[in-house]
């Protein structure tokens, strides 16, 4: 490789890329997962549109994650400002509620609905929660025959609510992962951007990371098998490592 | 009926006609919430005063509001109260809306403002389940206990237990029915969250002079607050303790009644 930026922060690069790289193989499946159970409840709960939202940033701004239904594109690019919508205040007080009518007033919704050209009739919101902290909101828009959404939808949504929110942690955690890179990246000294692209794209040609990519989906796919399929697995990486204690470069995830 | 249930039966208590009569008036209602709608055509004239928390060098302050409501859910909860115990004075305590607070953070806060203040009765539509919040909010409604303030707290729906709904001796919870009568709530002795009151589907006041129907836990706290509002306004003296005999009371006769219509 001619094209080295020079051997402190290649090594340095390597390692980030490969970090998000198997962040990346690893969680992609997560939002897929999400969008399948959004897709489940929702036909569930007789409603035409379900989406996940999430803090951003840390003044209790929210974000579409992940939204099914005709304008789903669309939410992906919204932004809930603090404490506005219903999203909002479920996001804050951390209490379900559902109700009609939403867009007939000009608040928040008739926003929504004007950028998105789409009409909100009924919500149900619940906050997803994980570890006892509101990490989110799981709302279901427009129940289908325009009547409210009931107290055992309420229930339910509750239930599904529970599943998602492991997956949008484990979504938020990869994503902590990403930043924390990109972070490495950004404080590092200068880099001459177009040099270190060519780079990064040489890397991800080469043959050892195909590997390592390989071998990550590989423990994913062993992981989902089952609790005896995890505990084989970990026990052989384990004798792995001690076989090869005194060599860093099995340890491929530490910094 | 058992022996503890036929004890506590105190007649004085039944719903009869002196309560049509009754307005709230004069009785002192705080709503911790995320503000009310001051000029909604329901509350205009009801709502004393407005405070917002703020965060001020890493401590909550409470400070003059003029922002009103920013979600809605504060004034579908002061327009419920309002339907029941219109000449209620309403002191609005917004905890909800504004960037940066913790959720059990500011509603902590909220709740030692409303004691301090000795507001004869809290609607608190909000609730925690952040285990670092179970002792202070215990003591604080301990306090509150002891200074006579009645705390109605709504119980989330969710599987795990949230704070303060699950304190049961302390203040008085509340979880949504599909009952349409207000006066018609119920009491269940024993279990977590005690009484039962309409939650589903609530024509309320909403932002912009709106309504809405409305349908969750938070919505049936406020009719309770509402009733206990008719209560202390004919027994002003009553604790917080005669006030939960006093529902305890009446959602009995509300059960027999109802038996007695089904048969």
């Amino acid at each position: 490789m001619s094209e080295k930026p020079n051997d402190k922060l290649e090594e340095k690069l390597r390692s980030i890329i490969e970090t998000i790289d198997v962040a990346n193989t690893l969680t992609e499946p997560i939002t897929h997962s999400i969008e399948n159970l959004l897709r489940i409840s929702a036909s569930e709960l007789n409603s035409e549109e379900a989406s996940v939202i999430v803090r951003d940033g840390d003044e209790g701004d929210l974000k579409f994650l992940a939204a099914i239904g005709k304008v789903a594109g669309q939410l992906l690019n919204l932004k809930i400002p603090a404490g506005k919508g219903i999203a909002g205040f479920v996001f804050s007080s951390g209490q379900t509620m559902a109700l009609n009518d939403v867009g007939e007033d000009d608040s928040f919704y008739a926003e929504v609905d004007k950028q998105t050209g789409y009409s909100t009739q009924t919500i149900l919101a619940t906050p997803l929660r994980y570890n006892s902290e509101i990490i989110g909101v799981l709302e279901y828009v427009n129940r289908i025959g325009d009547e409210s959404f009931t107290p055992a939808e309420m229930d339910k949504a509750a239930l599904y609510a529970e599943a998602i929110s492991s997956l949008v942690n484990a979504y938020e955690t990869s994503k902590l992962f990403r930043e924390l890179s990109d972070k490495m990246l950004s404080t590092d000294e200068k880099i001459k951007f177009e040099e270190a692209r060519r780079w990064i794209n040489n890397l991800r040609e080469t043959a050892e990371h195909k590997e390592m990519i390989d071998l990550a989906l590989l423990v994913r796919e062993i992981a989902s098998r089952g609790e005896a399929e995890r505990k084989l697995c970990i026990e052989i990486f384990e004798s792995i490592l001690r076989f090869s204690k005194n060599n860093a470069e099995t340890d491929f995830l530490s910094f | 009926m058992n022996q503890i249930e036929g004890s506590i039966k105190v007649p004085y208590f039944q719903i009869d006609e002196s309560w049509k009569s009754r307005t709230g008036k004069g009785v002192s209602v705080a709503v911790i919430d995320s503000g009310i709608d001051t000029n909604h055509p329901d509350l205009c004239g009801k709502v004393k005063e407005s405070v917002e928390a703020r965060l001020d060098n890493k401590r909550i302050i409470f400070e003059p509001s003029e922002a009103g409501d920013s979600a809605g859910h504060g004034t579908a909860c002061a327009g419920i109260i309002s339907r029941i115990a219109p000449d209620a004075e309403f002191y609005s305590i917004k905890v909800l809306g504004a960037g940066g607070l913790g959720d059990g953070q500011a509603f902590l806060a909220g709740l030692e403002y409303a004691i301090k203040n000795r507001y004869q009765i809290v609607n608190l539509s909000l609730g925690t389940t952040k285990p670092q919040f179970f002792a202070p909010l215990h003591d604080l409604l301990d306090r509150a206990y002891q200074a006579g303030c009645i705390v109605v707290a709504a119980a989330n729906n969710l599987p795990q237990p949230s704070f303060p709904s699950v304190f049961s001796s302390s203040l008085i919870s509340v979880s949504k029915s599909e009952e349409a009568n207000y006066f018609n709530f119920g009491f269940r002795y024993g279990e977590v969250i005690e009484l039962t009151a309409p939650g589903v589907n609530i024509h309320t006041a909403w932002l912009g002079g709106g309504y809405r129907n409305l349908t969750g836990n938070s919505f049936a706290c406020p009719h309770i607050v509402g009733i206990i509002a008719l209560l202390l306004e004919a027994n002003p003296g009553l604790t917080p303790f005669q006030i939960k005999s006093a529902l305890y009371a009446i959602a009995k006769e509300n059960q027999i009644h109802e038996t007695e219509m089904e048969k």
